[in-house]
């Protein structure tokens, strides 16, 4: 839409965010899911490493809603307790990529020439591993471990920041404002950190939270395969791989885990769309 | 034909990114704390093998130089011997290719089927309730993990149904097929929600673009302004957006493959990262590497093809 | 005038959004269209004269919006009660619509042929074969020198004007009794647009067609049209034959749409022309000389360009100005001169020459120079939108300049911010305000304040009107004018529209591809333009004067 659309209807964005009912739908899973894990002490019903071998695999009931896995450990403590790893995977594993993708595409969009050119092609080979594999084959070198994850994550998850920060700031670059800014004698950093950050950031925010779908899903499969998060840490990823064995008799060992995944994920997604709709960036 | 003369240097383009390949693969082992030779050649290593790995890869040499005795190797199909399976590296993986290829291509398709029929219902009554389903369907499906996923429909198709085997590869082309059937379905299923998501706002977009606002202006029924002006016209962010997820697709490969247990490239990896079978670990990397920039190069062909503005 | 072809009686569209009152889009217009007759639809942005003309074949742009009264016979069918089967015939059988932008009009990835023969088999039933030839006769019709091989080519391969002739052709392939033409010429360069409406005028007469003409451009009325409607705000405000209309408009916002219009002046009667002015004697000291400026872009392998080589931008331009002077630079698009503003002001690199600015030369200290610029000038733009940064509100804005600027001390600068919105004629409620919630004259207002916030003494204007509409043009323009005497600015006013520079310059530059071809006193130049590119530029130029035509053949045609 252009500006001149938008121009007559505008109202201020706090107003327009408090209309979105699909943002606060989705805030309000996300905060739902923060709760959890900041109380998971005190509503999970049962300890989640502890086992007892009298109850085990047992289905859903009212003492066990969610049932029992293979060592007599509830699933639903499990599940709550692994709201905390899970949050704070999607979280941390956005975070440093965020921060380190966003000041090299600043730059590297803004100053052109050898460093910009430097930058991409370290994006470009980067780019050309499958995410996952890059991601696996640093977690061999650094060894098993969500440490090891976070690392890999860092170093490789920065790239699509960096791509998408440099072509928004390349666009308001040569955008009016930027050349006004120019002529007027601002300095660069001015330019930069007050005039084109500021402008160019929206589509990274937004896209950080569909990245935090991908990265909570790639934490949970690294679980999943035993590179991350070690047993007997209630972690989702790593609850689906235990339950597997168990597929064709105790079902919910695996569905619940798997469930709460998609249902962090889908609040990261709704709040992510809503939030694009309401800052007006395209996918 | 002029616009395809990009097939013929393109390749020369590559050349960066395959040396940056080479570098990465070449470090990311070189990282590892110890002494390189046992790095490579397992605890249980006896010193003739030592001796001739520190001759073949120069390891007693300068980082720089080592790179060069590698580079070399490389150059002669030489990416070492793995530790676990005693034999050469690009063999064991050459071995191991098919049902990964298989499973890619086999994926990309159904998720294309899947895809298009979804956006197009979506995007043709824009607004209504098809729309919102696909839209809520395809954004809930991007959080469902794939390897979640593939363990649901196992218990869907082959433990309440009994249709498909749970898991394995076969050896006939037929029990072949019927292994492949739920790791690729699992695979499409997670690819075609962000198909969808984005074909779908294409196609909103061309219904409402100019290019439509013209056809409907000289009397075309909305059937031909949408498959005939609206479709065309989304295929090419589609390709793009397939192109950028291959590499998503090739990870979800590796995570799929252990699912299931089919004995691909993706499992290999797995493997060799937990018997530290460093070999095989950096030959994997660097042809799912070197993959992932060649389907690239067949993404610019289909492009080039698609939309007669682009030249490369 | 004969039995009307088209005739439309208290057309009413109404826009109901959910949650709010319903809006009257389209207030009970009524109009006729004679057989092979042209009116001219004239009105500003908004004015729903786009609106209008997509109701009359039922495409509205929203769900939201629909037809609530009034009646559109088309012959004795009346459209707005017509089922959604027959409008297929309708659109482009009877009603044929091109449209302002061909580019984002036509199909990109399929063949201009393919485009032509859509409609040709769609509405007349003709084969593959027997389409191709009626396809490749109308490409010739509408003037593509090798229609055969043209048929199979991509809109991206045409220029803008071949791709409005194409568009034309995609009309005409459906064989309609009434062309609907929305700005079909804005987007095009004065002497393109020239050729386009004498196309008009030609396939008119060949075809016995009735036009509707949708412009905001009273000069192209002026020169092509029978009669002239004016809306404004949704509805008719005025109608009648092209002549009376213009002589004797009863509406005031047609008389103030009319005197708006930057027509050319008549000649040597001095009124509203500027008379040279005294100050500048060649002995003056200029204020800026430019010496010999070259400018090359390195040919880059652009997406949809594909030209390769470098592109000589400006070409051994030289040219001075003395304080106090207004000189225009006129051009068509890609002639340099947007280019050569940024040069002057260190924005784009020169390959060779000089600029000097008041006695501070580029070559010879270069930083020094650079200093005085963003100190003593400042530039305006064209798109008043993004020309200001979105998340600062005016205020913060001028607020910025002027501390950068450090000339003023901090505790004057809110009083100075307020005195530079009373320069501007923006009120001071305008420094809370943010750009989207401007309107494009006001955003023009603030940018133009940001200039003056460096108490610049040039001010080079990049087609600053451009973008806006007539009425809100002409205040801008007095707005320079007033600033000019006020605050004795040296302007450097750059506009493809020559009726503008004319109205406003004391000195014209007229430039071409990079060079400059004439330059000197407007008047001078405007009434006797020594070069023939000047000339031809100023002849394309629609005159509101219906008897100052100024498409020689529409002329020899009319007469």
């Amino acid at each position: 839409m252009s500006a001149r659309t938008i121009g007559g209807k505008w109202m201020g964005w706090q107003g327009r965010l408090g209309r979105q009912p699909a943002l606060m739908f989705g805030a309000t899973i996300l905060i739902a899911f923060v709760l959890i894990a900041l109380l998971a002490p005190y509503v999970s019903p049962y300890d989640p490493i502890l086992q007892n071998a009298e109850v085990r695999l047992q289905a859903p009931s009212w003492a066990h809603p969610f049932g029992t896995d293979n060592f007599g450990r509830d699933v639903l403590s499990r599940v709550i307790w692994g709201v905390r790893i899970d949050l704070q995977i999607a979280i941390l594993g956005v975070i440093f990529p965020f921060i380190i993708g966003t000041l090299v595409g600043t730059v590297a969009g803004f100053f052109g020439g050898i460093v910009d050119t430097l930058f991409m092609r370290l994006v470009d080979i980067i780019l050309a591993f499958p995410f996952l594999v890059l991601v696996l084959s640093i977690i061999a070198i650094l060894g098993p471990g969500l440490g090891s994850f976070y690392i890999a994550m860092a170093l490789v998850g920065w790239v699509s920041y960096a791509r998408l920060i440099r072509a928004q700031v390349l666009v308001l670059k040569s955008s009016d404002y930027a050349v006004a800014a120019v002529s007027l004698g601002f300095s660069r950093t001015r330019i930069m950190f007050r005039h084109l950050l500021p402008n160019a950031i929206a589509g990274s925010v937004v896209f950080s939270m569909s990245d935090a779908v991908l990265v909570l899903l790639n934490g949970a499969a690294i679980s999943y395969l035993g590179l991350g998060v070690q047993p007997p840490i209630a972690e989702w990823g790593i609850m689906v791989a235990e339950g597997q064995p168990f597929i064709t008799t105790a079902w919910w060992i695996t569905l619940f885990p798997g469930l709460s995944i998609v249902m962090l994920a889908f609040g990261f997604s709704m709040f992510g769309d809503a939030l694009g709709d309401a800052l007006g960036v395209k996918e | 034909m002029h616009r395809y003369k990009f097939v013929l240097y393109r390749p020369i383009q590559f050349l960066p990114v395959l040396f940056g390949i080479s570098v990465v693969t070449f470090v990311l082992v070189r990282f590892i704390p110890g002494d390189p030779a046992r790095v490579l050649l397992g605890a249980r290593a006896t010193p003739t093998a030592i001796a001739n790995i520190r001759r073949q890869y120069g390891l007693d040499e300068p980082m720089w130089l080592q790179y060069f005795y590698f580079l070399k190797n490389l150059l002669n199909g030489e990416m070492g011997k793995s530790i676990l399976y005693k034999i050469d590296v690009l063999k064991l993986i050459l071995t191991r290719i098919e049902p990964t290829l298989v499973l890619v291509l086999a994926s990309v398709v159904l998720s294309v089927l899947i895809a298009v029929p979804m956006a197009a219902l979506a995007a043709r009554n824009h607004g209504r309730f098809a729309d919102h389903a696909v839209r809520v369907i395809s954004t809930a499906g991007i959080g469902f993990p794939p390897f979640w996923l593939g363990l649901m429909l196992i218990i869907l198709f082959s433990v309440n149904l009994g249709l498909l085997p749970v898991s394995g590869y076969g050896e006939t082309l037929g029990a072949k097929v019927a292994h492949l059937v739920l790791p690729s379905l699992t695979i499409a299923l997670s690819l075609s929600t962000v198909l969808t998501r984005s074909l779908r706002a294409a196609m909103v977009e061309g219904l409402r673009s100019d290019v439509a606002t013209a056809a409907r202006a000289r009397g075309m029924p909305e059937r031909v302004v949408f498959w005939r002006h609206v479709v065309p016209n989304s295929m090419v962010p589609t390709i793009n957006l397939l192109a950028v997820n291959i590499g998503w697709l090739i990870g979800g490969t590796v995570v799929i493959e252990s699912v299931f247990a089919i004995p691909g490239i993706g499992q290999l990896l797995v493997r060799a990262i937990f018997s530290r079978d460093y070999m095989v670990v950096q030959g994997v990397a660097m042809v799912l590497a070197c993959a992932t920039v060649l389907i690239n190069l067949i993404a610019d062909i289909v492009t080039v093809a698609a939309d007669p503005r682009v030249k490369l | 005038m004969s039995a009307p072809v088209l005739s439309v009686r208290d057309l009413t569209v109404t826009l109901n959004l959910p949650g709010a009152a319903p809006r009257m889009l389209l207030d009970k217009v009524s109009l006729e269209l004679g057989k092979g007759e042209v009116l001219g639809l004239v009105g500003e942005s908004g004015s729903g004269k786009s609106l209008f003309c997509r109701t009359l074949v039922r495409l509205l742009p929203s769900r939201n919006m629909r037809i609530t009264d009034g009646r559109i016979l088309l012959g004795d069918e009346d459209l707005a009660r017509a089922s959604e089967a027959q409008m297929l015939d309708v659109r482009g059988g009877r009603i044929g619509m091109i449209f302002q932008n061909p580019t984002s009009h036509l199909d990109p990835v399929m063949t201009i042929g393919d485009q032509l023969t859509e409609g040709i088999r769609f509405h007349q039933g003709l084969d593959a074969r027997a389409a191709r030839k009626a396809a490749v006769a109308i490409l010739h019709q509408i003037g593509f020198p090798e229609p055969e091989r043209q048929f199979d080519a991509y809109p991206h391969e045409f220029s803008g004007g071949m791709r409005q002739r194409a568009m034309i052709g995609v009309a005409l392939s459906c064989n309609p009794e009434i062309l609907i033409a929305d700005e079909p010429t804005t987007a095009l360069d004065v002497t393109i647009q020239a050729q386009i409406l004498q196309l008009l005028m030609d396939i008119r007469r060949e075809r016995d067609l009735s036009i509707i003409l949708i412009t905001h451009d009273l000069g192209i009325v002026a020169q092509t049209c029978d009669c002239i409607a004016v809306m404004r705000e949704g509805r008719l405000v005025e109608q009648g034959r092209k002549r009376d209309l213009l002589r004797a408009p009863a509406h005031p916002y047609t008389k103030a749409l009319i005197g708006s219009h930057p027509s050319m002046p008549p000649p040597s009667t001095g009124q509203g022309a500027v008379a040279p002015k005294a100050i500048g004697t060649p002995a003056d000291k200029p204020l800026l000389e430019v010496d010999d400026v070259n400018v090359r872009f390195a040919g880059t392998g652009s997406l949809f360009g594909g030209r390769s080589g470098a592109v000589h931008a400006v070409a051994g331009v030289s040219l001075k100005i003395l304080p106090g002077e207004t000189v225009g630079i006129v051009g068509e698009s890609g002639s340099g001169k947007s280019t050569l503003a940024r040069a002057i002001l260190g924005l784009t690199p020169i390959a060779s020459g000089n600029v000097v600015f008041d006695g501070t030369s580029l070559r010879e200290d270069r930083a020094a120079f650079l200093g005085r610029l963003r100190r003593e000038t400042a530039m305006v733009f064209q798109d008043p939108y993004n020309a200001l940064n979105p998340r600062l509100s005016i205020g913060d804005m001028l607020t910025e300049v002027l501390k950068v600027q450090g000339r003023t001390p901090a505790a004057d600068i809110p009083a100075r911010v307020g005195e530079l919105l009373d320069l501007v004629d923006l009120g001071r409620e305008f420094a809370a305000r943010r750009p989207r919630s401007m309107s494009g004259g006001q955003c023009q207002r603030a940018g133009i304040a940001r200039a003056l916030a460096v108490n610049p003494r040039l001010i080079i204007a990049d087609e600053s009107t451009a973008a806006l509409d007539v009425t809100i043009q002409a205040q801008i323009l007095d707005l320079f004018r007033v600033l000019k005497r006020k605050m004795n600015l040296t302007l450097l006013f750059i506009a493809h529209d020559l009726a503008i520079v004319r109205s406003l310059c004391d000195r014209v530059v007229v430039m071409h591809r990079g060079h400059i071809v004439e330059q000197g006193a407007s008047a001078q130049v405007f009434e006797h333009p020594a070069e023939p590119y000047t000339q031809a530029l100023i002849r394309a130029i629609p005159d509101i004067d219906p008897d100052k035509p100024l498409l020689p053949q529409a002329a020899r045609e009319v007469a």
